[in-house]
């Protein structure tokens, strides 16, 4: 094949069925391509082969962990489970007459416990872990707690606030040097839960980061605030 | 990709297209910073690329049940679903007519899977990268915007300075070349 020689008919198709699988036909072209996807098997098939082919590129991409909302979102829409305080019991119910006024008593009682005990235990990361970090901005202002256990990783936010308009990117560095990987935002408030995704593996040569980033987190996927606070996994 | 990774992902989607949810998390967590990052590559803007994510995951739960009969592999059947709904946001944001054409074509039924074209398929990914290298940079260029960002002929031509045609005609030369390079 040479630069200016027109291309054989094969070539034609070959080509047609790359810029189907691109989307880059248009209006009528486009229209009688997707047509002839239903009587031209051997056609329909180079389409699919371009889809596999080119889709190693987006296989190359850095993986971008997305916030906890967009999955609790996705249940909303499916009615998979409910939103979050969506079963608020009837106000006009006196609350030790709620049918479950006890566990609701029992639970809120715990939480008082926890969030008397919790802060005691800052310095240290719960029993359960595997690993954790403590990240710590220079000044002190921002302290926040990461914990590993298994594959399950909580970021509980200790003190301090990311500034109007911003937030704190949380990102999972690995030790051969790759880019690092957002695995979320630091929460307002309370603590962040997540599953680690395939690919992140906690050990202690990973080394978690904050940075400040704009409302919603970077826009490119890579850093491109100060990195505020860094510390290594270490096992607890 | 793995065959023990593309034997899972293919059991649950098996699943989710029987409706269990726990598949469907299970999905979700193996596979969404993938396609995240697929959305944000296009659409360079968080907030748009999570929204756009929920519905390739609503679309990956309604359509689940067609995953078996179009022959793609797993990855590429979820990435091309969150390219293309990426690539229709891009274009309605842009106030273009948007095309879903190459939505179309991941639902087309395949006339030859089978094990042994799924190895050549692995193979053909390695190469892709090593192919993609041999093409002059702004070929390689050309058809990693198109592929990863979304552009179109008018946006390269705009790009190269170029008309359309002239665009088209080496940007269909550098996607024949690559398909050369990576069969060889």
């Amino acid at each position: 094949m040479t630069d200016d020689a027109p291309l054989t008919p094969q070539e034609e198709d070959e080509a047609l069925a790359a810029e189907l699988a691109l989307g880059l036909l248009e209006g009528d072209e486009a229209a009688a391509t997707v047509a002839r996807l239903s009587d031209d098997p051997a056609f329909a098939q180079s389409v699919l082969d371009w889809q596999e082919r080119l889709s190693a590129m987006a296989e190359g991409l850095t993986p971008v962990m997305a916030p906890a909302r967009a999955r609790q979102g996705i249940r909303e829409r499916l009615g998979h489970g409910q939103a979050p305080l969506a079963e608020e019991l009837d106000a006009s119910i006196p609350w030790w007459r709620r049918r479950f006024a006890a566990v609701l008593g029992l639970a809120s009682a715990a939480a008082v416990a926890l969030f008397l005990w919790i802060p005691q235990q800052t310095d240290r990361p719960a029993a359960s872990a595997d690993y954790a970090a403590e990240l710590v901005t220079e000044d002190a202002s921002l302290r926040v707690a990461a914990r590993v256990d298994g594959r399950d990783m909580e970021i509980a936010l200790e003190s301090g606030a990311a500034a109007e308009g911003r937030d704190y990117e949380i990102w999972w560095i690995k030790a051969d040097g790759s880019a690092p990987i957002s695995i979320g935002l630091v929460p307002r408030e309370g603590t962040l839960r997540m599953t680690l995704p395939d690919g992140l593996d906690p050990s202690e040569d990973i080394q978690i980061a904050l940075s400040d980033e704009p409302e919603g987190g970077s826009p490119t996927g890579q850093a491109t605030g100060p990195v505020v606070a860094i510390s290594p996994l270490t096992r607890s | 990709m793995q065959d023990a990774r593309r034997l899972q992902l293919e059991e649950m989607i098996a699943r989710v297209a029987l409706g269990d949810r726990s598949a469907f998390d299970a999905l979700y967590d193996a596979t969404s910073p993938k396609l995240h990052a697929v959305c944000l590559a296009v659409l360079k803007d968080r907030p748009e690329a999570e929204e756009t994510l929920q519905d390739v995951y609503i679309k990956i739960w309604q359509n689940a049940s067609r995953y078996a009969s179009n022959g793609l592999s797993p990855m590429t059947w979820l990435i091309t679903i969150a390219r293309n709904r990426s690539i229709d946001k891009l274009r309605a944001r842009k106030s273009r007519p948007t095309s879903d054409t190459a939505d179309i074509a991941a639902t087309v039924a395949s006339s030859e899977p089978g094990p042994e074209s799924a190895a050549i398929r692995a193979q053909e990914r390695r190469l892709l990268d090593e192919c993609l290298a041999l093409l002059a940079d702004q070929q390689a260029g050309a058809v990693r915007a198109v592929y990863l960002e979304g552009a179109t002929y008018a946006d390269l031509a705009e790009r190269e300075g170029k008309p359309i045609n002239t665009v088209r005609s080496w940007l269909r030369r550098s996607l024949l070349r690559l398909k050369d390079c990576v069969s060889q």
